[in-house]
């Protein structure tokens, strides 16, 4: 099968020795995100050489926090297959409660870290929901997550009534201002998060069944893995990356508010896919997206270095998406693309 | 004899799929005229027509794109976009502004379908791409700011604000849409070869089909659809603005699947989206209508729509639920 499928790919590489066929070739398989974050890099780089300095790395760090928190519970869900609309909902909630339950201007709660348990705790909660919600109700991850996200996007609504509360919790707070070997404290705990998802993807149980489900559900099965644990355990696990996101979010804006998700779903899916994970689930994985969510973001930094209306950059991040998927994607194994 | 019993009861069971949205459309207009009573009064439900129009179009559009088996999430984009170009135009071309804004949606739906089939990025990747480039593009006209219609322009868009011997005008044009789109799928070869594409790619190859050209006449209509919604929209808000459908994506695709249409795409169809469209607002509307905190309307619209999806959900079709 395997040696079907190289000899295959041979013969269709040989065929189209046009220039978009070479760089095809170049970039097929699993080294072209990588490739395409280099370029990017170098490219930037040359238009204006301040982007190479540290500040401007820290920067680019700094930004990238929240979105590869995030990006690595999502990647989970994407592994498996499924699609998990929730982020922005399960991110407002936990924003919504470290904000409630540490020092803030909205009441007079002070419980300090044990706030960042809880919204932690809360927003896993929200995905162990949306799981069981998706499996025990038997209705798909795209309209189970859909609710989920209203669900959560309201509650946090209502119980910020509607404001913006500020957090004055000093010691969360530091997480955004206090340094540790130059880089914020919230990019080690993203770094950290990046290693807890690696060790999760490639040396637990949990992490081959998630990507033996999203490669072939019913030999997943059959293969004696219990599908339905895995799913509601995949998406508590993305429920508990977005938990420690929205954490972060918070302390980085010092508030919470209703629109402190807005965008970060779509930021997000994006990030994982142009990282190479494949929306059909069983490709990819927490490496690829790491990349996915620095190509995101060193281009949208790249775009503000070099002075692009701030209107144009969705349109270029747009092309941008179209070709890194269009040039990474390895079409022996899509032979139906949906 | 077993055979033909066997195929009857078949019948029957899809018959009942069927039957349930409208009876939980059913269902809910009964508990809100309960527990509001006067809900059901012709005024109100002029009203609630009117607020369904453009979400049932956009909704309709994304439909042909569902039942292949693809999704559009470029739709909302290319709503503003046409608003935008509505809200510009009109004072300068009048009346010749809109289908200078449907084109638009034609033009961009096709670059949508173009992308997926040319160049095999997955629907889901290709229009979050190109809805992103179409939402560039919007800022990028309107300067990043909403556009008023004024008096002048005004006039021509009075016409879809308008009723007809009572009727809403825009329940009027969405209901020439639903019919067009439901004929067009019955009756039309696009529309059995949508429905062949959806149920199994492979056999529709097999058979002949010209999936490409299936696929992207799909993604036209989704886009001509959407930009018509975008029209309306503006013209009811008298302003064109880049994200003015911004928060009718999810509603859109959410009537699509309450409806009883499968999101893996081959079963369901138009009629079937009207019904999902005008759960999605007598939801929305029942809550302000019993009174319900605005804060809190997000987490019941939230739990009604899964248990929405739970009750009218074919299951019977979908191997795999992902």
């Amino acid at each position: 099968m395997t040696a079907d499928i190289d000899n295959l790919k041979s013969v269709r590489g040989a065929a189209r020795p046009s220039l978009i066929g070479a760089a095809r070739r170049l970039t097929s398989g699993r080294a072209a995100p990588l490739l395409v974050l280099i370029a990017l890099c170098v490219l930037i780089t040359i238009a204006n050489p301040s982007f190479i300095e540290p500040r401007n790395l820290i920067r680019i760090a700094n930004s990238s926090a929240v979105p590869l928190t995030l990006a690595m519970g999502l990647t989970f869900i994407i592994l498996l297959g499924s699609i998990d609309l929730s982020v922005e909902g399960s991110l407002s909630i936990a924003a919504m409660v470290v904000v409630l339950l540490a020092t803030n201007d909205a009441n007079s709660n002070h419980f300090g870290w044990f706030a960042v348990v809880a919204a932690i705790a809360a927003s896993t909660a929200m995905g162990f929901a949306s799981g069981l919600v998706q499996t025990m109700l038997r209705i798909p991850s795209f309209m189970a997550t859909l609710g989920v996200w209203f669900i959560g996007l309201g509650i946090s609504v209502y119980m910020l009534g509607g404001s913006a509360v500020r957090l004055m919790d000093p010691s969360i707070r530091d997480l955004a201002l206090a340094r540790f070997l130059g880089l914020p404290l919230g990019v080690w705990v993203a770094l950290g998060a990046f290693g807890l998802a690696c060790t999760i993807q490639y040396y637990t149980r949990l992490g081959r069944h998630i990507v033996a489900v999203g490669g072939a559900e019913d030999l997943a099965e059959l293969s004696g893995v219990n599908v339905r644990r895995v799913r509601i355990l995949a998406f508590g696990l993305a429920g508990f990356f977005f938990g420690i996101a929205g954490v972060l979010a918070a302390a980085q804006l010092g508030r919470s508010d209703a629109v402190i998700a807005d965008g970060r779903l779509f930021a997000a899916v994006t990030a994982v896919v142009v990282g190479g994970t494949a929306l059909t689930g069983g490709e990819g994985g927490v490496i690829n997206t790491l990349i996915g969510v620095l190509i995101v973001t060193v281009l949208g930094n790249g775009m503000i270095l070099l002075g692009v209306s701030p209107y144009v950059q969705q349109t270029v991040q747009g092309l941008m998406i179209i070709a890194a998927v269009a040039l990474s994607l390895d079409r022996q194994r899509l032979q139906i693309v949906k | 004899m077993n055979s033909t019993s066997n195929i009857r009861s078949l019948l029957t069971a899809g018959w009942l799929q069927g039957a349930i949205p409208p009876i939980l459309l059913v269902a809910l207009i009964l508990i809100i005229e309960l527990a509001a009573p006067g809900f059901l009064s012709g005024e109100t439900l002029m009203l609630l027509l009117a607020n369904t129009a453009v979400l049932f179009i956009l909704a309709a559009g994304v439909t042909f794109v569902i039942l292949i088996g693809g999704i559009d999430l470029s739709i909302q984009a290319v709503a503003s976009l046409a608003s935008v170009i509505l809200a510009q135009l009109l004072p300068g071309i009048g009346m010749a502004a809109f289908p200078v804004a449907i084109l638009g949606g034609l033009l961009f739906g096709i670059l949508s379908g173009y992308v997926h089939v040319r160049l095999k990025v997955p629907s889901f990747v290709a229009t979050l791409a190109t809805g992103g480039v179409v939402a560039g593009i919007a800022l990028w006209l309107a300067d990043g700011r909403a556009i008023t219609i004024e008096e002048a322009g005004r006039e021509n868009t009075a016409w879809i604000n308008g009723t007809v011997a009572g009727v809403p005008a825009v329940a009027l044009i969405a209901a020439v849409i639903g019919l067009v789109a439901f004929f067009a799928l019955r009756y039309t070869p696009f529309g059995r070869h949508s429905l062949a594409v959806g149920a199994g790619e492979p056999a529709a190859l097999a058979a002949g089909i010209n999936v490409p050209r299936t696929k992207i006449i799909a993604f036209a209509v989704s886009g001509t659809l959407a930009a018509i919604a975008g029209t309306i929209l503006a013209a009811r808000l008298s302003s064109g603005s880049p994200n003015l459908a911004n928060q009718l994506l999810l509603p859109a695709i959410a009537a699509v699947i309450v409806g009883g249409t499968a999101i893996t795409g081959g079963l369901g169809g138009v009629a079937r989206t009207a019904v999902g469209a005008l759960i999605i607002s007598i939801v929305r509307i029942g809550m302000t209508f019993i009174g319900i905190n605005i804060f809190a309307e997000n987490v019941v619209f939230g739990a009604v729509l899964i248990t929405a999806v739970a009750i009218t959900i074919d299951r019977s079709k979908i191997a795999i639920i992902k």
